[in-house]
């Protein structure tokens, strides 16, 4: 292979894609300027939401067996509830406006002295968010109206408040701020980071197969005195330069973003830091470098099978299920990197993403997914290799299976 | 099938009119699948002839051209161009040719000297050359007017001019032209027609032109082929196929001919 060739192939490739404008906007400016504008919107719209959950009048009906009880002045106390007293149903609240109901059949204060429970149902629209975030509250002040009675019976029996209470259960995290942190990034950034490298790569794939297929230039070049594995080289740089920018791009936009809104948010979700050690970047960057080479070599090998321009836009969903797919799965409880899910296309690289993220992998097991990263790619580039050597691509032919593996003699 | 460069009295002075040919199809045949586009087809092109390749609508005129450019394989037989097999020489005899078919565009987001810089370059040739060469077919094509302006914004004419020098950019021994005046004004057919009488006359460029306008086959081709359904039904000079089929000019001879091969 000539290097000044590629070089030509590459440099042709990439002023085409700097002078295409719509390309240049969908890859690398829309999502420096999406993610912050995307965060902050909705972060804005999320604290509207809080406030108008907490902040909106609710009609509480109580049953008539309530009043004058300890549940009727804390709920009276709570603010921004609207009670009154009537029987209890289905019915009645269905007629009400943000209706929630307090059902008590027994006689409360007797019951009370009798030192008996009370039944105490909460009725509410559970399927309205409103309704279901009220319900919940209205439960807690119930729960600490409890509490109070509980205390009562208590110091009326002589009995010590432990007595109530034999075990004191709380649940400590020991995991630092920073493994909490790579935690949450854990659970989505491994997708995020290969939806970007695709989508970086598979819409310059296009343009530069099946879109000169459709615009009638690719024939032009396989009458030039180069080789295929010239042609697909210097292609091949051309995706892979674009969709390691775009992923760049699109994970600075990201923590830009993840910033911003940290800082908006102040301290309600404290300091978010995050702690890769140099040998995790090291891998992290090696992977998602590797991730590119093998997603350009595939997309560059599947969108050269159509024939044009539409019909190479109808293979991004199927292939972005392909990683959309592992990448949940990744996500299932008791998923993890082993050497099993090391050799799985994109679930392997999901992984390794991830337990990075998180720290305290295993270098053998994420050098492994590295390794097969590799092979794939050099698996995907033999494949592009044999559409591109295949006639049917200079004939505008249906490029079949069939025919995949009889090469034009070059 | 033996190299045609291997044959030892290639350089002899008996054997001149063979060390001259450009172009060589030995045997040519073309399948797609059971079809058979074109059938053992055999001719030769001296240095510095217009040579036209003719025939009706699906007869293999495009099928032959790409099998001669190395585009498709043929299913049997050998091309060569300036005596270097297609199929076992691909680079050195690709080198020698400039090849132009109507299902060839130019890069939209280029302009010209850009397209014709980058082709220069995937044929090697030296910077300086490339930049002299680059001038001069500008000036030739009369493509200074345009020459800032991106591809996808030329007219027909124009992208043909473009299209042309980029197959002479290498300065190549050998021109395939298919279909070149396709769909031009009669101005840029003229200026197309013009400029391949002198390549052909001025430069010795060796060069097979594929048309359906048989008007422009009589004012510039030196010799003929005449295909019909892949198989060779005439090869000689215009006066020949006026003579063999009785008729004053070449439409009515081409016409005669494919009626009595369907016949």
């Amino acid at each position: 292979m000539r290097i000044h060739i590629i070089g030509a192939i590459f440099r042709k490739e990439i002023k085409e894609v700097l002078r295409d404008k719509r390309m240049l906007y969908l890859i690398i400016l829309l999502p420096f300027f999406l993610y912050p504008v995307l965060f902050t919107l909705i972060g804005k719209v999320g604290q509207s939401q809080q406030e108008k959950l907490t902040t909106e009048k609710i009609n509480v009906l109580l049953s008539p067996e309530l009043e004058g009880t300890a549940i009727y002045d804390a709920l009276a106390q709570s603010g921004e509830l609207t009670i009154s007293l009537g029987a209890v149903n289905k019915e009645k609240l269905d007629t009400m406006t943000n209706g929630i109901g307090i059902k008590v059949e027994t006689n409360v204060n007797q019951a009370l002295a009798a030192y008996g429970t009370i039944p105490v149902e909460i009725m509410a629209d559970q399927s309205k968010d409103l309704l279901k975030f009220r319900s919940r509250q209205i439960s807690r002040v119930l729960e600490g109206v409890n509490q109070v009675l509980l205390q009562q019976r208590i110091e009326a029996a002589a009995l010590n408040p432990e007595f109530a209470k034999p075990l004191a259960i709380q649940q400590v995290d020991i995991a630092s701020e920073e493994e909490q942190a790579g935690k949450v990034l854990a659970s989505f950034l491994p997708m995020i980071i290969l939806l970007f490298v695709f989508v970086g790569c598979i819409y310059i794939a296009i343009d530069i197969t099946a879109g000169e297929k459709e615009r009638k230039t690719l024939q032009t070049i396989f009458t030039a005195p180069i080789k295929i594995s010239e042609i697909i080289a210097g292609k091949f740089a051309a995706v892979f330069s674009v969709g390691i920018i775009s992923a760049f791009m699109n994970i600075l936009s990201l923590i830009v973003a993840m910033m911003i809104q940290v800082r908006l948010m102040g301290e309600e979700v404290g300091a978010f830091s995050l702690s890769i050690d140099a040998q995790g970047w090291f891998w992290l960057c090696l992977i998602i470098f590797l991730t590119t080479v093998f997603l350009a070599a595939l997309t560059l090998a599947v969108v050269l099978l159509a024939n044009s321009y539409k019909e190479a836009q109808s293979y991004v969903s199927p292939l972005m299920m392909m990683i959309i797919i592992p990448a949940v799965m990744s996500q299932m409880p008791g998923m993890e990197l082993n050497s099993t899910t090391a050799l799985i296309p994109m679930l392997n690289i999901s992984l390794a993403i991830g337990a990075v993220l998180k720290g305290g992998f295993s270098t053998a097991m994420v050098a492994m997914v590295a390794g097969m990263a590799l092979i794939y790619a050099v698996f995907a580039l033999f494949f592009a290799s044999q559409t591109f050597g295949n006639e049917n691509v200079v004939t505008g032919e249906k490029i079949d299976f069939k025919s995949l593996f009889s090469l034009r003699k070059s | 099938m033996v190299p045609f460069e291997s044959i030892p009295y290639r350089h002899s002075l008996i054997h001149r009119s063979y060390m001259e040919v450009k172009i060589e199809a030995r045997g040519l045949s073309k399948n797609f699948g059971s079809f058979r586009a074109v059938d053992e087809l055999s001719f030769d092109v001296k240095a510095g002839e217009v040579f036209g390749l003719l025939g009706p609508n699906g007869a293999g005129k495009t099928t032959t051209l790409r099998m001669l450019s190395g585009l498709l394989s043929p299913s049997g037989g050998e091309a060569f161009i300036a005596g270097h097999s297609m199929q076992s020489q691909q680079q050195k005899a690709r080198t020698a040719l400039g090849f132009l078919t109507g299902d060839m565009d130019l890069y939209r987001r280029l302009k010209p000297v850009e397209l014709l810089t980058y082709f220069g370059q995937l044929y090697e040739v030296p910077k300086p050359i490339l930049r002299e060469r680059v001038a001069k077919l500008v000036d030739a094509f009369g493509i200074t007017d345009f020459q800032d302006r991106f591809c996808e914004k030329l007219s027909t004419g124009q992208k043909q001019r473009v299209s042309i020098a980029r197959t002479l950019v290498h300065d190549p021994e050998v021109v395939i032209l298919d279909e070149p005046t396709t769909g031009l004004d009669i101005m840029a057919s003229e200026f197309i027609l013009q400029f391949i009488k002198k390549m052909a006359q001025e430069e010795g460029k060796t060069i097979i032109f594929s048309t359906h306008h048989l008007d422009e086959v009589e004012r510039l081709c030196d010799r003929i082929a005449i295909i019909h359904q892949g198989k060779l039904e005439h090869y000689g000079t215009i006066s020949e196929v006026k003579q063999k089929t009785g008729q004053e000019n070449l439409a009515d001879a081409f016409f005669q001919l494919v009626q009595q091969a369907q016949a």
